[in-house]
């Protein structure tokens, strides 16, 4: 087997040793640094890059929370209005219809009145008409004159029972 | 036809020596410089442009890297940080070469035990180093562990210690006979495809199946290399 004969040993070895520290060096002094570095770098952008995120992400939430506050600011601002307005409506509502009750109370009371003076007026007229209509009935049928008064009198009698 | 072994051999592509010690540029050596390119050319020219959305090429190299930092990591902790680029070395280089062996008529190092025991000796003396550095003389207690009853000592030291030394064996056959053998079959029954006829199709099947699964050792024997350094090192920095 070639592998035993040790006459080739001192040759394999060393070259063996002269190949394998030219690599050692060629590794170690450029080729490891190198990968390192660009693994290095771009652990470091992606590190910079997450804190870019990071920031951006904070800076969203506060926009966030920003807007969130004006526009709970601005929903109560105009549920204050709407209730300001919607009190305003109920406060002129009711004077208004206080207004239209006292307006068709005043007419009630007015056409009532009315009727009662109206009332009285035709109660009136017609003691007056049943006395002279008594008196000259009085006089036709039994010539007896009688006086406005004693009919009036006895006209309101009847009327007022 | 050329036998099994025959893609083991070592052939000299410039007679080299050094002192009296052969030292030639093998087809081995060639391999290696093969497979310490194609892992630079790969770890460099992916990441040239250095983009923070990586491509296909450069996904694949930060993959490697996170994954052999992972591995580093979980098994070692932050202590071994500074053992990172040997061990990424170690996984890249045992890997390419496993793979590259894959390519028909080529040549995989890693199937000879003289490298893959050069490597684990290389890791074991280190890793002993680093232990008494740390640890200095307690570093011995690896030997005898915490809290063990002192009449064990007899039984238990022994079995440690051998346990202890046989490390850098393990490490290299297991990556050895892997290779070999996997290669061996591969040849082996490949052989029989031209043999039998029209029947050929037979061990074509087999030869596929096993081409996937040798592709699948060359990763898995690379990782377990590494793993193994990873926690010889977990040892040597945390003791038990």
């Amino acid at each position: 087997m070639p592998q035993f004969d040790i006459a080739t040993f001192s040759a394999q070895i060393f070259w063996l040793f002269v190949i394998f520290a030219v690599l050692y060096v060629l590794m170690s002094k450029i080729a490891l640094p190198k990968v390192g570095e660009v693994l290095e770098r771009r652990q470091k952008t992606i590190e910079d890059n997450l804190g870019k995120a990071r920031a951006l992400k904070d800076e969203t939430d506060a926009a966030i929370a920003k807007y969130e506050a004006a526009l709970a600011e601005a929903r109560n601002a105009a549920q204050a209005d709407i209730r300001e307005a919607s009190e305003k409506a109920a406060a002129e509502q009711a004077k208004k219809t206080e207004a239209l009750v006292k307006k068709l109370s005043k007419k009630t009371s007015d056409a009532e009145k009315a009727i009662a003076d109206a009332k009285t007026e035709a109660l009136t007229g017609v003691a007056e008409a049943a006395s002279e209509i008594a008196r000259e009935a009085t006089e036709k049928l039994i010539g007896v004159k009688v006086q406005a008064k004693t009919a009036d009198k006895a006209v309101s009698a009847i009327v007022g029972e | 036809m050329a036998g099994p072994l025959e893609q083991f051999e070592i052939k000299p592509l410039a007679e080299l020596s050094l002192g009296g010690i052969d030292i030639s540029f093998t087809n081995s050596a060639l391999w290696m410089v093969f497979a310490a390119v194609l892992v630079t050319c790969f770890m460099t020219l992916s990441m040239r442009r250095g983009a923070l959305v990586p491509g296909r090429w450069q996904g694949a190299a930060e993959v490697m890297y996170e994954f052999v930092a992972n591995m580093l990591k979980d098994n070692v902790g932050s202590a071994g940080r500074k053992y990172f680029p040997f061990i990424f070395t170690l996984f890249m280089f045992v890997m390419f070469g496993n793979l590259l062996g894959m390519i028909p008529h080529s040549f995989t190092f890693t199937s000879h035990i003289a490298v893959n025991f050069a490597l684990a000796l290389v890791i074991f003396i280190g890793v002993t180093v680093i232990g008494f550095m740390r640890h200095g003389t307690h570093y011995l207690r690896m030997f005898f562990p915490e809290g063990a009853p002192i009449a064990t000592a007899i039984i238990l030291v022994p079995i440690e210690i051998i346990s202890y030394f046989s490390r850098p064996f393990s490490l290299a056959i297991r990556l050895f006979a892997n290779m070999t053998v996997g290669h061996i079959m591969l040849k082996v029954i490949g052989g029989f495809v031209g043999l039998i006829g029209i029947l050929g199709v037979l061990p074509f099947a087999l030869l596929t199946g096993i081409t996937v699964l040798e592709f699948g050792i060359a990763a898995l024997q690379a990782y377990v290399f590494t793993i193994l350094t990873c926690i010889y090192l977990h040892d040597a920095i945390h003791m038990h």
